[in-house]
């Protein structure tokens, strides 16, 4: 009920920002409807999301937008390099579930890496632009980040 | 005040305009699909997200820029979800 409740809130402000506040009504029962869906499609888990370290994770984003995007750009752009793409196979401390699809889904807007399906023996191929052994241990620091900001780091 | 925040869009902008460049030049270099995955999303949520930060100061007062960078964050989730799918496909095959 709390999760519904918060979820409505934050849904209906989002349409006051939006609209600058015209149509409240309308937009109590778009926020409604939107809620219901949420709630069938992703019910709440046991995580509680940490506000700190979520707000930490979300204003470090667009310094990683920045990084990921020169750095495609200098590899399509400069003729003198030319990228060395390559899978790097990488062991997801997460358990199988919503909070592992959610980072990865979150890792492809990372500089660098993009989640590729499964591997063998529960690991997950990473496609990297330039593939070293760094990404790994990238990809590992990033899920750390990210574990805490949504509570699963138990 | 007012000519300073039009060079402020006006760069920003441009700046944008060069990544989509970039993004588009990548699709067409890059050596196989994933790749130019990258290209497609990474070149091109900047470029977006700075077109974005361009248009801010000349959005109107009232849920303008509420919805510019609404745009740049529905465009983020869906690629962050088309991507990986995307390059699942690609792998397989």
């Amino acid at each position: 009920m709390a999760a519904g409740a918060i979820r409505f809130a934050l849904l209906l402000l989002g349409w006051a920002a939006m609209t600058g506040g015209a149509d409240l009504v309308l937009g109590a029962l778009a926020a409604a409807a939107a809620t219901w869906c949420s709630l069938l499609l992703a019910p709440p888990g046991p995580h509680r999301v940490r506000p700190g370290a979520l707000a930490l994770l979300v204003l470090r984003f667009p310094w990683q937008a920045l990084r990921a995007g020169t750095e495609v750009a200098r590899l399509a752009l400069d003729p003198r390099r030319t990228p060395t793409p390559g899978e790097v196979t990488w062991a997801p401390r997460l358990p199988p579930g919503p909070a592992r699809d959610a980072f990865l889904a979150y890792a492809s807007l990372l500089p660098g890496t993009l989640p590729a399906g499964a591997g063998r023996d529960g690991s997950v191929v990473i496609h990297a632009l330039v593939a070293g052994p760094d990404i790994a241990a990238a990809m590992t620091a990033e899920e750390a980040r990210f574990a805490r900001a949504i509570g699963a780091d138990g | 005040m007012s000519l300073l925040l039009d060079a402020f869009s006006l760069v920003a902008i441009l700046l944008g305009l060069v990544f989509f460049v970039a993004g588009t030049a990548g699709l067409l270099r890059f050596p196989d699909a994933a790749s130019r995955l990258h290209a497609l999303t990474k070149a091109d949520h900047l470029g977006l997200g700075l077109i974005v930060l361009g248009l801010l100061p000349r959005a109107d007062a009232v849920g303008g820029p509420a919805r510019l960078v609404a745009v740049w964050l529905l465009v983020l989730v869906s690629s962050a979800a088309a991507g990986p799918l995307l390059a699942r496909l690609a792998r397989r095959r």
